[in-house]
């Protein structure tokens, strides 16, 4: 007998596909049904590599699933919800037509719902797994905590969105775990890190309301996602209250509970509860105590020990540990016109105390004739009423000085100063073998002083050369004096041995003869000589490197001369800009003497 | 004898008979078996189960030895009933006219929910609509009214706050998981059972299916891409002009793109005025047709020879010659001769040349090795950022944001709104592969037709709605 012969696309790229319509058609449900449950579901559909033979033959780019995602979904539980709520928008749509409306009524408040904390548990086995996730859910669920209730989306959602990223506030806050701020144009940027886990999201300036195009983007596809989003932000939330000993759902203020919905009509109001909501401190487990501080690094053998690496590590734990405490005990008062929400949220993160104009706004905590408020914040030019006792600085000080994990000097942000430019946080670390200017580097580094010392002020470079002559001559004169001091307290100190001394010669000697026969000699230290010590090193290295196996010691030279490279114009690149600084300054100089020379002829 | 022999093996039972048909299939098919299996089985059905019953129905413990003296039967006295008493005992009874009806199997009744027949009293009787009466004057049933509604409120209550429970979050879902809820049965849960054999007696409906993985783009490609530093509200100079001319390469990209497009597709046909476009439509119409005699398009009389000449004289078929030919192929052979020398006195010298072939060739395979891997490592590059085709609609392209100088205040009081985050989520979920990309089709609202029918009284009101319809319009 002939075997059975094979069917064309039964095996391979062919079977392993499968169109949308196949799909519909497989899990019985409608294209709205399937749109939902793919997105609850985390099914995507994918790119086949061969689309010809994926689509079995026929043209055009289809939308393909994978067969085993398609039976993936054949086992979900939901399906069969899917399929109930079917049959109740039926009822309701003809109870609707026949005029029924009790009966409708009815059905509405029966109408099921779908428990899908079970899907959030399955896409994301340990929550880990769900943090790594959170970027996109806290930008979509900030977005649409500013949305009023709209045509496409369920009138909870915007609401428990609201709940839910000040409740995620409240836990970064607790756990001090934010660690950079960009201020865009498209919103503030954060990241945070939470168990190791780098989380970034954008929330939106906020700007009143605006309707968006219809044909741009599908709200009922965005809420969708939303509505998983707020399931994982939700039981995200429950264990970070929980690791971090709070009690979960935190009673906030009145405005972001569901009852008190109708209340709030107003917007404004609305953002000002908010705010409160977020400067007030939560409860704590009964019995537990504060977060106690992370100890220091343990260091453990591995074989990766690279000593560089381990003290960069070090360093940037103290580091992270200077940020967490950086407004720690600091009051702060922010004035009415600047964005609070922002600078609340930031500066309770690092510890500082934040308060506003209680006439304004609700939820102030103190007072703007409070004394011990040390910065006032600030975004206007002026102010008729300024205390001594505080600075008044405008906003970008703190998100610099966050960024720059110290407590910035306030001089370029003081009320009405021209800002330094607001430097994004996310630059690649790696890629800083690059040639920066002195003044971006100054700009970045606060600790950063161009070598060659010279007064960079203007007014400074505009004194005329004989009052530097002068102050150099002063500087030496100081100097002088001060060697001077040097010397004569080197001399003060024999001296005295010497009074002692005369007091019994004789006596001294025997003591000297004494104790040279009971002397002992002191040990000499084994002096390690720097330059011999660098030697070693370098040959140790140069060992290590010909021990780069064979099979990455092209990839390690490319890398090495890619390296060289780069130094090479970097400093090239300075000393261009060195020789050009000198001779700017030297022209300079000629100007002043002939303009001098001219003054004096005159 | 061979008659006799003959006849036996016919007689004799065929080995392979066939049960084609319904006929021949019940004339050849022993079913007693299977017919007493059913008996019994309906018997089973019907007086219980052999296995089932308890020994004390099956079994009677003897007592009775057979050394020992029968004991005389101790018989219950009973006492002669009245007649009264014996009435009385049938009255709980099924009467014998019933017992027909009912069921003698022990097979369960398929169908338990029968239509339940109205009892006595379902009905409100005389006597309930005086007790009725009574209470509605005493205030009992009005009492009861109150606690009903009371009760309906409490239960609507109840009803919302369990579909609130979905936004309270009460529970860690990531805490160890118990293995009931893995599926494991619950008599498995123990801890002498191996960990094989509880997951082998998962039943198959709760067995968790491993998640394929998600498509590649979705992994490696990040949710919130990092800003550049141009972007931010207060920029520094140098980043700032980065972007615009991040901005302004990418506009002449597209403008290129655009030239092109346009130099393939519209200026590949040229162009004609309308006037032209209908001259030259007139000319090819009127092919053929006589002309208007024009002197200046005359051609100028040539000079003849009186000699007819035609226009198209016909073509000669002139032979070659025995000469000519010889003379073509010798040339021929010629060439072909000196092409031969030439590739043998190449084949000698090409011996001394093989050095610089090698050379060659090894010149040749390194530039094309070199060109395979700069070509993958180009391919790699742009799978990379490459847009998934998902659907015949392609997801837009990433564009460099552009920040209006003019915006660039310096100061977050002045900040204004350019972009559209939504959209950019949107458009980014789309990028990784997430969504289809698509174009969000506008459903256009039908317009419904009004007209009056046939014969229908029309009033002025009616009128006036369909002028105010109209005046809306």
């Amino acid at each position: 007998m002939v075997s059975k012969r094979k069917k064309k696309y039964s095996t391979g790229e062919g079977a392993q596909f499968m169109t949308r319509k196949a799909a519909l058609k497989k899990l019985q449900l409608s294209l709205k049904d399937f749109r939902r449950i793919c997105i609850l579901k985390g099914i995507y559909p994918r790119e086949p590599r061969n689309r010809k033979r994926a689509q079995k033959g026929a043209g055009g780019i289809k939308t393909l699933y994978h067969t085993k995602d398609i039976k993936f979904l054949l086992h979900e539980p939901i399906i069969w919800k899917l399929r109930e709520l079917k049959v109740f928008q039926q009822k309701i749509r003809k109870a609707r037509a026949m005029r029924e409306y009790g009966k409708m009524r009815k059905y509405f408040s029966d109408y099921p719902e779908i428990n899908i904390d079970h899907i959030v548990k399955e896409r994301y086995p340990t929550f880990v797994d769900a943090l790594r996730d959170l970027d996109d859910c806290l930008t979509l669920c900030f977005l649409f905590s500013t949305f009023p209730s709209l045509k496409r989306v369920p009138r909870d959602q915007s609401l428990l969105c609201r709940r839910l990223t000040v409740e995620f506030m409240h836990a970064i806050i607790a756990a001090k775990a934010l660690r950079k701020v960009f201020v865009s144009v498209k919103g503030y940027y954060y990241q945070a890190e939470i168990e190791g886990q780098t989380i970034t999201w954008i929330v939106p300036h906020h700007f009143s309301f605006k309707p968006q195009n219809k044909d741009e983007v599908d709200f009922k596809i965005m809420s969708t996602f939303v509505e998983f989003y707020i399931m994982v932000l939700g039981f995200v939330n429950f264990k970070l209250f929980h690791s971090l000993n709070l009690v979960y759902p935190p009673k906030l203020t009145a405005g972001l509970n569901s009852d008190a919905e109708k209340d709030l009509v107003d917007e404004k109001a609305y953002v000002a509860e908010r705010v409160a909501a977020m400067n007030m401190s939560i409860a704590r487990v009964a019995g537990s105590n504060e977060a106690e501080e992370l100890p220091d690094i343990d260091v453990f053998n591995t074989e990766d020990n690279d000593p560089e690496k381990m003290e960069e590590a070090k360093k940037e734990a103290e580091k992270i540990k200077v940020l967490k405490t950086m407004f720690k005990g600091l009051k702060f008062f922010i004035n009415r016109e600047v964005p609070r929400e922002p600078l609340v949220f930031i500066i309770r993160c690092f510890g500082g105390e934040v308060s506003w104009d209680r006439d304004h706004f609700v939820g102030a905590t103190f007072d703007e004739s409070d004394e011990s408020i040390a910065y006032q914040i600030v975004d206007r030019p002026s102010m008729d009423k300024q205390y001594l006792s505080r600075y008044y600085v405008q906003p970008q000080w703190v998100f610099d000085s966050v960024n720059a994990r110290t407590l910035l000097p306030i001089n370029k942000y003081l009320m009405g100063a021209v800002l330094p430019p607001h430097l994004s946080p996310f630059i690649d670390k790696t890629k800083d073998q690059v040639y920066m200017p002195p003044e971006q580097r100054a700009l970045n580094d606060p600790n950063f002083k161009p070598l060659d010392d010279e007064p960079s002020d203007e007014e400074i470079e505009e004194a005329s050369d004989e009052e530097k002559e002068e102050q150099s001559e002063q500087e030496d004169g100081e100097e002088a004096l001060a060697r001077q001091y040097k010397q004569e307290m080197e001399q003060d100190s024999p001296s005295e041995d010497d009074d002692d001394d005369d007091q019994d010669p004789d006596k001294k000697k025997a003591a000297k003869e004494k104790k040279k026969a009971m002397a002992v000699t002191t040990g000499v230290p084994v002096k390690e000589h720097p330059y011999k010590k660098e030697i070693e090193d370098k040959q140790a290295f140069r060992l290590r490197e010909k021990l780069v196996p064979k099979k990455h010691r092209n990839l390690y030279k490319s890398m090495k001369a890619g390296q060289e490279k780069r130094k090479k114009e970097i400093w090239l690149l300075r000393k261009k800009r060195r020789l050009h600084d000198e001779k700017v300054s030297e022209e300079k100089k000629a100007v002043k003497r002939k303009q001098k020379m001219q003054a004096l002829e005159a | 004898m061979t008659v006799k022999t003959a006849k036996t093996t016919a007689t004799k039972k065929r080995k392979r008979v066939s049960k084609k048909s319904k006929a021949s299939w019940r004339k050849h098919c022993d079913i007693n078996d299977v017919e007493e299996f059913l008996e019994d089985q309906r018997l089973e059905e019907r007086l219980g189960k052999f296995d089932e019953k308890p020994d004390e129905e099956l079994f009677i413990v003897d007592t009775t030895g057979g050394d020992v003296d029968e004991k005389p039967e101790v018989k219950p006295d009973l006492k002669a009933k009245s007649f009264k008493e014996r009435k009385r005992a049938q009255l709980a009874e099924t009467p014998k006219c019933f017992e027909v009806l009912l069921p003698t199997s022990k097979v369960q009744d398929p169908n338990k929910k029968r239509n339940t027949v109205k009892q006595v009293g379902s009905k409100p009787s005389d006597l309930s609509k005086l007790t009725e009466k009574r209470q509605l004057s005493k205030g009992v049933l009005s009492r009861k009214l109150e606690q009903t509604k009371v009760n309906r409120k409490l239960a609507i209550q109840k009803k919302k706050k369990s579909k609130t429970v979905r936004q309270s979050f009460d529970k860690n879902i990531w805490d160890a998981p118990t293995l009931e809820s893995k599926g494991i049965p619950e008599t498995l849960c123990n801890e002498f059972v191996s960990t094989e054999a509880q997951l082998h007696n998962v039943p198959t409906t709760k067995r968790i299916r491993a998640k394929p993985q998600l498509p590649k783009t979705l992994l490696t490609r990040a949710a919130i891409e990092v800003p550049h530093p141009g972007v931010s509200y207060n920029p520094s100079y140098q980043e700032h002009q980065a972007l615009l001319s991040e901005v302004v390469q990418h506009e002449q990209k597209m403008m290129k793109r655009q030239a092109h497009l346009n130099r393939v597709t519209t200026n590949m046909f040229s162009k004609v005025t309308q006037g032209e476009k209908e001259k030259q439509w007139q000319e090819e119409m009127s092919v053929g047709l006589p002309q208007p005699h024009n002197p200046s398009n005359d051609p100028d009389p040539e000079p003849s020879d009186n000699e007819y000449k035609a226009v198209n004289p016909p073509v000669k078929n002139k032979k070659k010659d025995h000469k000519a030919r010889r003379k073509q192929r010798e040339q021929l052979e010629e060439k072909e001769r000196l092409k031969r020398a030439k590739i043998e006195k190449k084949k000698i010298t090409d011996l001394y040349r093989l050095r610089k072939i090698q050379e060659s060739l090894k010149k040749q395979e390194s530039r094309q090795c070199e060109r395979s891997t700069r070509l993958a490592s180009k391919r790699e590059e742009k799978a990379a950022t490459a847009l998934p085709a998902l659907n015949k609609h392609r997801p837009p392209e990433k564009e460099p944001e552009f920040v209006d100088p003019a915006i660039l205040t310096g100061d977050l009081r002045n900040l204004t709104n350019t972009s559209n985050l939504l959209r950019d989520r949107f458009e980014s979920l789309q990028r990784r592969g997430a969504l289809a990309a698509s174009k969000v089709m506008m459903k256009k609202k039908r317009k419904l037709k009004s007209y009056f029918k046939p014969g229908h009284k029309v009033t002025e009101q009616d009128i006036k709605k369909y002028i105010q319809k109209l005046d809306k319009k």
